[in-house]
């Protein structure tokens, strides 16, 4: 769900902006001096923002019926780590609203907060916790993926209901009301894009293991890291 | 290649400084955001259609076909004006038909600017120039790998699909689940051989982690960039003045 351009008043957009900031920040000095220490990553980067793009950009059948696209911010996120996944959703998100006129210029800031932030790194904690718990990397991977979609729409959520609180029941009355709305799709869509995730991640461990072992998903032999 | 990017590299404006396109469209897309939506968002969202479609030249079935999605997501969004929840349930919301109707305007217009500017105006154009910018060498040269590679694994996504298809991959449900992760993984795998083989051929070159692209000398003329601002003036302007006549504002 990307909040279209003009959907939020300017304040709430500048707002959001000012937010998502200092991660952009944060994963852009990052990117820098991982840029500086190994310049042959940029093309890895490229490689992995174009992947980014595309996956978000997948249909995938929903358990109603119906198709729905995968927001990709967790397996970003336990493919790449979060601040770099910041940079690279953020980029995404303004390549989909020039290519795609599909979010906005001036609704980027939001959408990089729930997408590119919050997503990435709840998808994140979740892959983590699961893994230190004991978890297989599986079992980790579906906690991940169906953290970072379900917490995207959480953000999301609350952002329209500060934007448009309810006329009677105020921020709670406008964030039941979004949220009662995006539940009837999101959970099952989190459901799918957590299974989606899982059959991805099991596939490139048989077809790229070398690829999961240098992005620290896999340690050497295949263990998961 | 993507159709508002194709529109882009056809676009008459294609060798104007996307500057002064970023400046027109700019002050376009605050006068969606900051003017009052009755009569600013009807008078901004005309604005820009013309200067689109007349000034601009954009091709207007390229234009309301990718205006047709971002609408249609903006309407449905909309909806959810209508209706307040308190704790006696769902109810029709006091005044929600004209909030959304604000809404729908104020969005409308911004669309339009934004689009305005993408089919006028190749990201090809815009990323080297940012690149030059202090801080944000490395960042623009990411996303203009991403941008390159794109068009590839997008052409790599379609062939598959075709042979997926053609392999009766989207007959049953559990096919196309089959067919969706195998797509992914797929785009994952080539992706990254992709980026492997470019590295091994710049490691060739004599790679030192500068990617520098030629770009055409695009002028920053000054009698466009002087007009660039005037539809924003323009639709600022006749919207203060209608907002005075009475019965209007």
């Amino acid at each position: 769900m990307h909040i279209a351009e003009g959907f939020l008043p300017p304040l709430h957009a500048a707002a959001w902006t000012v937010a998502a900031a200092p991660f952009v920040v944060h994963g852009v000095v990052r990117l820098n001096r991982q840029l500086r220490e190994n310049p042959e990553a940029k093309l890895l980067l490229g490689a992995s923002g174009a992947f980014c793009f595309v996956l978000s950009a997948l249909k995938i059948p929903s358990v109603t019926g119906s198709c729905s696209h995968p927001t990709g911010t967790g397996l970003g996120a336990i493919l790449f780590r979060p601040p770099v996944m910041t940079v690279l959703g953020t980029i995404t998100l303004l390549f989909q609203a020039l290519l795609l006129a599909h979010g906005g210029l001036t609704t980027l800031g939001a959408n990089a907060f729930s997408m590119a932030v919050v997503g990435p790194w709840a998808g994140y904690g979740a892959y983590a916790l699961t893994r230190r718990l004991g978890g297989g990397l599986l079992v980790a991977v579906f906690a991940g993926a169906f953290t970072a979609d379900l917490v995207t729409y959480c953000v999301t959520s609350a952002q329209l209901a500060l934007a448009f609180p309810d006329p009677a029941g105020g921020f709670a009355g406008a964030l039941t009301k979004f949220g009662a709305i995006f539940a009837v799709t999101q959970i099952p869509l989190a459901v799918s894009e957590g299974l989606l995730t899982v059959l991805v991640v099991r596939l490139l461990r048989s077809t790229s293991a070398a690829e999961l072992i240098r992005l620290r998903v896999l340690k050497e032999g295949g263990v998961a890291s | 290649m993507l159709a508002i990017d194709a529109a882009a590299y056809r676009s008459p404006w294609r060798r104007r400084h996307p500057a002064a396109k970023a400046v027109l469209a700019g002050t376009l897309l605050l006068c969606a955001l900051v003017l009052p939506p009755w009569p600013g968002a009807p008078i901004t969202a005309a604005i820009a259609l013309a200067v689109a479609l007349g000034w601009a030249r954009v091709p207007p079935r390229a234009f309301l076909r990718s205006a047709r999605a971002p609408l249609a997501f903006i309407v449905t969004g909309s909806l959810t004006f209508l209706v307040s929840v308190d704790t006696s349930g769902l109810t029709w919301a006091p005044g929600g038909a004209a909030r959304a109707g604000e809404v729908i305007g104020r969005c409308v217009a911004a669309v339009l600017a934004q689009l305005l500017f993408a089919m006028t105006t190749p990201l090809a154009d815009v990323l080297p120039r940012l690149a030059r910018r202090r801080g944000l060498a490395g960042l623009a040269e990411v996303a203009g790998l991403v941008y390159r590679m794109l068009s590839v694994v997008l052409e790599t996504v379609d062939a598959v699909r075709r042979a997926q298809a053609d392999r009766l991959g989207a007959l049953s449900w559990r096919a196309r689940w089959r067919s969706v992760t195998g797509l992914a993984a797929q785009v994952f795998v080539l992706s990254f051989e992709r980026a492997r083989r470019l590295e091994d051929g710049l490691r060739d070159r004599g790679y030192t982690g500068e990617l520098a692209v030629s770009v055409g000398p695009l002028p920053l003329r000054g009698r466009f960039l002087a007009l660039a601002p005037l539809p924003g003036v323009a639709a600022a302007v006749l919207t203060v003045a209608l907002s005075l006549v009475p019965g209007l504002g």
